[in-house]
């Protein structure tokens, strides 16, 4: 097991190495916008295009510009470790600024996550328990109504009625804990992590029944029934174990998905998580924050990708890895 | 002699506008509108404004010497710092004039207007952790730092050039620049290459304002100064006092300034209204944060959680401010001092021939444009390049007049006649040259809605455009590279940099606009045959066929050199209006369709309601705010 950690793991490096040369080649070889030209004011005359240039480091070879920068991601540059470099846009470090994003992000994906969690497999297991019932088609209703909502609908739609209607919860913005204490940021997490979980609980809720109801016909069920197990133990410890493997194959996918930025949801809401920072780094022409945000989900993504993998060998007795 | 007089009218008609400015603290001519509207005295003391917007935009990271972009030169002049002059807080004309700041008076002139003395008052102070009175030494080290090169001076061609010595390429901010002289604390003389009739306005812009060396002086990269300012004017970033300045290592960036989210700022404890006869500084505090989410912002401001927002708000929000009785006097139109119109490159054809780019000024219904912007709130009808309040000679001059600016078809086809593309004469363009013109426009409304607009009056006299929507940074990539050749383009629009036609107009139409990558010359007025061969063959070809079909390329340096030597006053602004003139009839590089507006909204805590013209944003400076809150509150500092 531990070997093929290790492999995975090297693995996982040579990936982000891949995928950051990709994102280099797409983002400094063949730009939309040049930077250099955008950062020299309105008019931009050659020779302040040319210092800028100098300044951002591109007037390099852009080989000597990739190596740079993989150089400094491994051991670092003037403003510590990891060397993620510096904002073309506010000349300071992105490192405590992607950090302090992340941050965010992952309060708001782990807290949708949980949410989802809690609503959706409840509800597809009560579905699978009782197809076709009342519960079951009403649960089934409201899984077609998550999956088809947009965050960028219902996340206004929200905001307008519990916020500016009726005034039960606190509009956007983020409100961390160590500074306006836990009520406050808690109050304002509620919504975000309401919409963003509503879509994953319905997709989950649609998984789970789907997943438990084809586990129940399954012969070691019936063989479980016939040694005179009760039906509570059937289903949690027979029928649901065996259902919710593929569930956490998704739900690693889903959170390392989310941690590289729950773009929409961040920007209704006005969250200043990594998504929000991709997308306004994009249009500004913020290039090494452009590169350190797909590192960033890249890197959650295969490794989320490893730690489902490793979970599967406990979950299943079926899997072994050497 | 003539020069010499020309210069004492000149300094005599900039103290009038300063007396009257001076004296009135309430928003000169204007007067104060608005919801709560009060006067003088009764403005309340204290509160808090709060604002949000979308992204901070920044050029220059926010260090006054490289910045250009106008909402940070509106906070630095109204709140943060103080430079020799500044402009009056106030709307039109008077409010793009230079009134004296650190300075005692607009300055002494020379004879032969090659100096320039100004004295500083007595008693301005740096804001902590400074903590000391400023000097001469101080502006003249703003001026050493725009002739570094390595700070990017995005600006420095205003100064570079003009006083002796400064080339915007020295080395070392410590470098003294021969033309500026500091014979002590209190007296800074400029000597000039060559008489500049707008030096003044030049000496307004924030990258001329003091700054102290032992801070400033740490930073020799563009724009890392910008965590670190420190105040001369009537507020500070909160936390400015904890800034260690022992050295300049131990200095951290100031807690209240936040690029990634916000700009909080207090009252500057060193600050004396005594010696500012602008500001003045009602509102105790200033928070300015990062709301991704525009509708969400206006939903705050109508709920009493901010006092106002600048810029042009959400569709369906508009369209409540426009016709909801109670929320009609929170939003205000005011004049932008920008210009939006569609730029012809004159060496592709067909807007290589003048009748193709006049027929073009004819046949665009500009009524529809603005329509479709929103309407009157969205700005007025441009008729010429220069803004009214920059240029008010021209405030009714329309060389393409046409009935209610809706396009006179007949005479763009009478121009289309006159054209080498109309071979028939029908005032109909039949020369493949018509055919799928590329049209750069930006891919969001509403440049979106003037496509079809222009498609079709285009199509009147023959010419089918076919349009590229690009992101608004690609589109000016695209057309700032001369090697694209690109014929005609929607997306440009061009603001002031400062309140004279020269500030307006140098880069647009000046062979110093001109470069391979970066051009702001987007229709080449003057280009040479030297210029075209650095940017590439295809630039050479297509001068070559230009200057073969139509002759030299019209050039206006030296009318430009002509107006700048001209000193300020009503001959200053006639030789600019002459040059528009010919720019507008006899080049034709533009169709000048919008004026923009300023747009803001208000929230009902706003008192003494000012625009300051020079900004084209709310005067900080005057207004006040009636919520009763502190920055500890409003940050969650308490």
């Amino acid at each position: 097991m531990l070997r093929y950690i290790v492999r995975r793991l090297l693995w996982v490096l040579v990936t982000l190495l891949l995928i950051t040369l990709i994102t280099y080649l797409i983002f400094f070889v063949m730009p939309p916008t040049k930077p250099e030209v955008n950062f020299a004011g309105k008019q931009p005359t050659p020779e302040l295009v040319a210092e800028v240039r100098r300044q951002f480091g591109l007037d390099k070879p852009v080989i000597v510009q990739y190596g740079l920068f993989a150089k400094r991601i491994f051991l670092g540059d003037e403003y510590g470790w990891p060397g993620l470099g510096f904002s073309f846009t506010t000349r300071d470090a992105l490192k405590p600024i992607i950090f302090d994003r992340l941050l965010v992000t992952l309060q708001l994906a782990i807290g949708a996550a949980i949410l989802w969690l809690l609503v959706g497999i409840p509800i597809g297991i009560l579905s699978a328990l009782r197809p076709r019932s009342v519960f079951d088609r009403a649960a089934m209703g409201f899984a077609l109504f998550g999956v088809s909502t947009p965050v960028f609908f219902l996340g206004p739609v929200l905001l307008y009625i519990f916020w500016f209607k009726l005034g039960w919860l606190p509009g956007s913005g983020f409100y961390s804990i160590g500074q306006y204490g836990f009520e406050e940021w808690f109050m304002h997490m509620i919504m975000p992590w309401s919409v963003l979980a509503l879509a994953f609980a319905a997709f989950y809720a649609r998984m789970t029944r789907g997943n438990l109801i084809e586990a129940m016909g399954e012969d070691y069920i019936r063989t479980a029934r016939a040694k005179g197990l009760s039906e509570r133990r059937v289903v949690m410890k027979h029928g649901l174990r065996a259902s919710l493997t593929p569930i956490v194959t998704i739900l690693g996918l889903d959170l390392g998905a989310l941690l590289g930025g729950a773009l929409i949801t961040e920007t209704v809401f006005n969250l200043p998580g990594l998504g929000a920072f991709a997308v306004k780094s994009v249009f500004s022409g913020d290039l090494y924050a452009i590169l350190d945000v797909t590192l960033i989900a890249a890197f959650f993504i295969t490794f989320a990708n490893l730690v489902v993998d490793v979970v599967y060998a406990f979950l299943d007795p079926r899997v072994r890895y050497t | 002699m003539k020069k010499h007089l020309m210069l004492v009218a000149l300094v005599s008609a900039l103290a009038l506008v300063a007396a009257s400015c001076g004296g009135d603290e309430e928003g000169g001519e204007t007067g104060p509108t608005g919801p709560t509207a009060e006067t003088g005295a009764g403005v309340t003391q204290g509160g808090v404004v709060r604002e949000e917007l979308t992204d901070f935009g920044f050029t220059g990271a926010f260090d006054p010497t490289g910045e250009y972009l106008g909402t940070a030169w509106s906070w630095y002049q109204q709140m943060l710092i103080r430079g020799l002059l500044m402009y009056p807080g106030v709307a039109g004309e008077e409010g793009n004039v230079p009134v004296p700041d650190l300075a005692t008076d607009l300055g002494q002139v020379s004879a032969d207007g090659l100096t320039v003395t100004f004295t500083l008052k007595d008693g301005v102070m740096f804001g902590p952790p400074v903590d000391r009175e400023i000097t001469s030494q101080d502006i003249a080290f703003a001026f050493q730092r725009i002739n570094t090169e390595s700070l990017v001076a995005q600006y420095g061609n205003y100064y570079c050039g003009t006083i002796v010595g400064m080339t915007c390429d020295a080395k070392s901010q410590d470098e003294p620049i021969e033309g500026i002289e500091t014979p002590d604390d209190k007296t800074i003389v400029f000597t000039l290459e060559r008489p500049t009739g707008d030096l003044l306005y030049r000496l307004a812009q924030p990258a001329t304002y003091a700054m102290p060396p032992e801070v400033a002086g740490c930073f020799d990269k563009a724009g890392d100064y910008g965590r670190f300012l420190i105040s001369s004017g009537p507020y500070m970033f909160m936390g400015s006092e904890d800034l260690d300045i022992t050295s300049c290592d131990t200095m951290k960036p100031i807690e209240g300034w936040d690029p990634d989210s916000h700009m909080y700022l207090v009252r500057n404890p060193n600050y004396d209204a005594a010696t500012d006869d602008v500001r003045d500084a009602n509102f105790d505090g200033w928070t300015l944060t990062i709301n991704t989410n525009l509708e969400d912002s206006y939903n705050k401001l109508l709920n009493g959680e901010l006092d106002l927002l600048h810029g042009a708000p959400p569709a369906a929000i508009l369209q409540q401010y426009l016709t909801n009785p109670d929320l009609q006097d929170n939003f205000k139109s005011e004049e932008g001092d920008r210009t939006w119109y569609l730029t012809m490159n004159l060496l592709v054809p067909p807007f290589d021939d003048i009748h193709v780019r006049k027929a073009a000024n004819f046949v665009v219904d500009k009524a529809a444009m603005l329509q479709s912007t929103g309407g009157p709130s969205s700005g007025l009808i441009a008729t010429t390049i220069e803004p009214p309040s920059v240029l008010p000679d021209l405030a009714d001059y329309d060389p393409y007049a046409s009935p209610n600016h809706a396009g006179d078809v007949e005479a763009a086809k009478a121009e289309m006649q006159q054209s080498r593309y109309d071979e028939d004469g029908d005032g109909v363009c039949d020369d493949p040259a018509c055919d799928n013109v590329l049209m750069v426009n930006r891919n969001y409304e509403p440049w979106t809605e003037y496509t079809p607009i222009l498609q079709e009056n285009f199509a009147e006299i023959g010419i089918n455009l076919k349009v590229r929507e690009l992101e608004v940074g690609t589109s000016y990539t695209t057309i700032q590279t001369m090697n694209n050749l690109v014929p005609i383009a929607a997306n440009a629009g061009w603001g002031k940099d400062y309140g004279s036609p020269y500030g307006f107009d140098f880069f647009l139409f000046n062979t110093a606009g001109l470069s391979c990558e970066g051009s702001v010359n987007y229709s080449n007025v003057g280009i040479t045959e030297d210029v075209a061969k650095e940017c590439g063959d295809n630039v050479v070809d297509a001068y070559n066929a230009a200057v073969e079909a139509n002759g030299e390329i019209p050039n206006v340096d030296a009318d430009m050199e002509a107006c700048v030597a001209t000193p300020l006053g009503p001959e200053y602004n006639a030789c600019w209006a002459a040059l528009d003139q010919k720019l507008m009839e006899e080049i034709v590089p533009w169709v000048p369709y919008r004026w923009g507006a300023a747009n803001i909204a208000l929230g009902d805590t706003v008192e003494n309601y000012t625009f300051d013209q020079s900004a084209g944003l709310i005067a900080y400076s005057k207004i006040g705010v009636n919520n009763g809150l502190t920055i500890e509150e409003v940050t969650g500092t308490a």
